[in-house]
């Protein structure tokens, strides 16, 4: 018994060790591509296991049926051999992916030094990123292709940037800056989405990811540089209501909160009965301190903005222009 | 003995009966198994057209998907296994009258109740939970929700589960019959046992976890806000204890899953020592595992590679326990009853979630299906509907004991086959949503799936019709099935020796073992230390 159980241990290392060396040795350059070979990896092995539980399920279910009301089962406690083996060649199993896992892992959490740099704020229900050339987008990135690391955190609560294209996702919480990469190898455009629950808008909670060449990279730089300085005010609001449509509409449809199509200067009823003018003061001090002057009938969920007056007037602006 | 039984529905209210007290029980938990499908019916129908208004909100869908998750995991299956099972089963099984303190099992009752009650609330009290069942701040601190309804309902539940948990431990060891050694147990009790260990060790730490949810939220305090406090703090602390609950729940079904297929392929369990120790190995190994809630979480990067082994390798005692159950079938004779049939229907929806659960612990590839309907799909594999599918094939199999009646077969596999053909089907499309990265918990979805889901959406609704089946035959035969023998399995079982229903004391005189329950076909003479042939069986009254 202790002999067979010395042997088996023996044969596990001399299994394992060179399997460590194999799968730990790889190194992937993209490790979206390292994902996908270990899916592949994984998804023989997770069909081996399946068939060979669910092969002899079907047979012993048809082959040992009962045959007369007296019939019994052969009498069997078990087999020492057999459970070794089927503790054995699992722990086998087990480490050849957790090996490959690892390595994989070390891959997703080692930034190359030339990676471009970008910061993202996650915010109920939006991702507002600043380049390393200090240009802020909401929605809508740009990065140049190769490799990109994010520095991200949130401005309200927990919420999680994915990019399945690049097969990788890292939470942003509040109060901590955490970080991913992904190597942007392909020009194009891709889908981001958060995947942490975060509200009644979690999932409209999306942007866009758009991967260009170098060349199309510096001249986005060179136009938003532009822009940022020949902007009316309508459009710098219009930029920063990127933070509100989550949960506010411009077209008039219904969502979360009210829409903001034709608001300025309507009639508000508030949650203590009385009916305001939505004038530029009330707006105002509404997406400073939006707990203070609840609307009827809506849940209290707005956060607060800490707006410098510039772009409190920008937004309020924004608002008239939506007749 | 003794004190006559009470009568009546006094009998009820006030009853310590173990027996009783399991009924209750198991009618209140399938109240809200049922609440919990019916939530998923209308889950399901909203997302069959990718518009956010379209049946109910998005803020309801939110709420439905906390409360179902809620409803299921902490209000059916933890008290259905550990509140009903354990109930009728352990003094049954172990050979005593009652459990240890009678009147503490009716407080656990009641509180359990007290809880449902304020689940109930939670759906209805305007600042609906929309938080998950996981409950994560700052949203649950910030948000519109009535956290403060989660945190008693969880509180009023741990204090159940703890004195639950001090009650049977103490029944186990100290009221096991004369001769009912450790290694006699039926793998059901051993499943509870450590089941009970890991609600005493983990439930402290959950209530410690949503009680500073509390104070952060109406106190003011700093527990798990950015100023000064930590957000990540309250995800360790509450997957310390949950995802060991996942355990809590498995342990039980494990061993009902033993005790069906001996009895069914009327064999010994094979291997009953590596069953018992991978059980235990489960019930340590399970506390070293908590952060694969975490890989994406920001958390220290060494910590994921630990918990990942830890994650990973619990693989092994529960893939044992899989081949086990296979070669206790070879050589059989297998009699496919209803019970059975969920039985083997549970390793196959087990099996499938089980290898996917491995992919979802291997740290490189969750980091692409985190928090993706990848885990949708594998935890309602490898839980919530393998488990509950097992669990509703565990009271058919006690059935005519609790009741005196048989169930009605011909429902009982209707039922069952609708059930199984729905649930392998229904969340397949799942995986293929989380291999392309498609997020959890969004109301509406990219319309590209929208066939998939639909695929999905019929199949749900299939399980779930298979599922009222069942109800309604429990229902039905409880009132009007033919009577049932004191033993129609021909089980070797202690619990089968008496009377079906059992007496109000359960054994007359308190039994002496001399085997233990799986001994089917044993020869005569074999393994002499061990008595008679057919000991359970020797003491029947
Ligand atoms: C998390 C969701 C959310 C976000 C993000 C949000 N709001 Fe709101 N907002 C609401 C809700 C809900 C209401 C209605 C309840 C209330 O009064 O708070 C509301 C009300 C308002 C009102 C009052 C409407 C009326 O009928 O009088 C204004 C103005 C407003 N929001 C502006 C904004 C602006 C500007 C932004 C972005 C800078 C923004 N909101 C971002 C949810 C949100
Ligand atoms: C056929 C029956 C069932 C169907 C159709 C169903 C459907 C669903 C759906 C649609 C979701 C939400 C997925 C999302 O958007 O993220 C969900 C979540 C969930 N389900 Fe089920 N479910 C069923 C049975 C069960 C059972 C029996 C359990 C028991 C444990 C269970 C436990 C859960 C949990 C824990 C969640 C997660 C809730 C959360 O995200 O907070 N489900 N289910
Ligand atoms: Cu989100
Ligand atoms: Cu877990």
């Amino acid at each position: 018994m202790y002999k067979k159980l010395l042997t088996t241990i023996i044969m596990l290392m001399a299994l394992i060790v060179p399997a460590t060396m194999v799968f730990g040795g790889e190194r992937v350059a993209d490790p979206a591509a390292g994902w996908d070979k270990h899916y592949h990896f994984f998804g023989v092995v997770g069909f081996l296991i399946f068939v060979i539980v669910f092969v002899p399920l079907l047979y012993f279910v048809f082959k040992y049926r009962r045959t007369s009301e007296n019939h019994t089962g052969a009498y069997i406690e078990g087999n020492t051999g057999l459970e070794i083996m089927w503790t054995a060649i699992p722990v086998v199993i087990i480490v050849l992916l957790g090996v490959q896992t690892w390595a994989l892992f070390n891959e997703y959490r080692s930034v190359p030094a030339n990676a471009h740099e970008v910061k993202v704020e996650a915010y109920q229900y939006g991702f507002k990123m600043v380049s390393p050339e200090g240009i802020e987008t909401d929605g809508e990135f740009t990065v140049p292709a190769g490799p990109v690391k994010l520095n991200m955190t949130s401005r309200d609560v927990i919420h999680d940037f994915a990019v399945p294209a690049f097969r990788v996702r890292e939470d942003t919480v509040p109060g901590r800056w955490t970080y991913m990469w992904f190597n942007a190898s392909k020009e194009g455009t891709y889908q981001v989405y958060c995947a942490e629950l975060c509200g009644p808008g979690h999932s409209l909670m999306l942007a866009k990811l758009n991967v260009v060449s170098k060349a199309q990279y510096a001249k986005w730089v060179e136009e938003n540089k532009m822009k940022a300085q020949t902007m009316t005010p309508v459009e710098r609001g219009e930029k920063l209501a990127k933070q509100c449509i989550g949960c506010h509409s411009l077209d008039g449809s219904p969502a979360a909160g009210p829409t903001l199509k034709g608001l300025f200067n309507s009639d508000t009823k508030l949650a203590d009965g009385s009916v305001v003018k939505t004038d530029v003061a009330f707006l105002k001090k509404k997406i400073k301190a939006p707990k203070n002057n609840l609307v009827d009938g809506y849940p209290p969920m707005m956060p607060p903005y800490s707006f410098t007056d510039d772009e409190l007037n920008a937004v309020v602006e924004y608002i008239k222009s939506l007749k | 003995m003794g004190k006559p039984e009470p009568t009546g529905i006094k009998a009820w209210i006030f009853t310590t009966d173990h027996k009783k007290i399991a009924v209750l029980y198991l009618v209140t938990s399938l109240v809200f198994f049922v609440v919990g499908l019916l939530l998923a019916i209308i889950m399901r129908t909203k997302l069959l057209v990718p518009d956010r208004e379209f049946l109910i909100s998005n803020e309801l869908y939110n709420v439905f998907f906390t409360i179902h998750g809620a409803a299921m995991v902490l209000f059916w299956m933890i008290p259905v296994l550990l509140g009903f099972f354990a109930n009728y089963l352990i003094p049954l099984m172990i050979g005593a009258h009652d459990v240890a303190f009678p009147r503490v099992n009716a407080l656990s009752y009641w509180m359990y109740v007290g809880a449902c009650l304020i689940a109930v609330l939670g759906l209805v009290l305007p600042g609906r939970l929309d938080i998950g069942w996981t409950g994560y701040p700052p949203y649950s601190v910030t948000g519109p929700a009535n956290t403060a309804l989660y945190v008693f309902a969880v509180h009023l539940l741990g204090a159940s589960s703890i004195s639950g948990a001090v009650n049977f431990i103490t029944t186990i060891i100290t009221l096991r019959a004369p001769g009912m050694t450790w290694g006699r147990l039926n793998l059901t009790v051993w499943g509870i046992f450590g089941s009970f260990i890991i609600q005493l060790i983990g439930v402290p730490v959950l209530a410690a976890a949503v009680t500073l949810l509390l104070f952060d939220k109406y106190l003011g305090t700093h527990f798990y806000d950015t100023n000064g406090g930590n957000p990540l703090l309250y995800q360790h602390l509450f997957w310390f204890y949950a995802h060991p609950a996942v355990y809590v729940v498995a342990l039980p079904v494990f061993g009902i899953v033993s005790d069906i297929v001996s009895t069914f392929a009327r064999k010994r369990i094979f291997g009953y020592t590596s069953m018992v120790i991978a059980m235990m190995i489960i019930t340590v190994l399970g506390f070293e595992v908590w952060v694969h809630h975490l890989y994406v979480a920001g958390t220290l990067n060494w910590s994921r590679i630990v918990f990942m082994w830890g994650t990973i390798l619990i693989g092994v005692p529960t893939g044992i326990k899989v081949f086990n159950w296979l070669a206790t079938l070879h050589k059989g004779s297998i009699d496919l009853k209803t019970p059975m049939l969920y039985a083997l229907g549970f390793i196959a929806l087990f099996t499938i979630g089980g290898i996917t659960g491995i992919a979802n612990g291997l740290v490189g590839f969750d980091i692409h299906v985190h928090d993706t309907h990848w885990v949708v799909a594998h935890f309602h594999y490898v839980l919530a509907l393998s488990m509950s599918m097992l669990v509703l094939g565990g009271i058919y199999y006690w059935f005519p004991k609790m009741t005196g009646k048989m169930y009605d077969e011909k429902l009982g596999q209707l039922g069952f086959w609708l059930t199984l053909v729905g649930a392998l089907i229904a969340f397949f499309p799942h995986f293929m949503m989380g291999v392309d990265g498609i997020p959890r918990r969004y109301a509406i979805l990219p319309a590209e799936y929208t066939g998939m889901i639909r695929i999905s959406s019929l199949f749900s609704y299939i399980a779930i019709a298979g599922f009222f089946i069942t109800i309604w035959n429990y229902i039905k035969s409880a009132r009007s099935g033919a009577p049932a023998p004191a033993n129609p399995w021909n089980s070797l079982s202690l619990e089968w020796t008496i009377p079906s229903p059992p007496p109000f004391y359960n054994f007359e005189k308190i039994p002496v073992i001399t085997s233990d329950p799986y001994e089917y076909g044993k020869p005569e003479g074999h393994g002499e230390e061990k008595g008679a042939v057919g000991g359970h069986a020797a003491h029947h009254h």
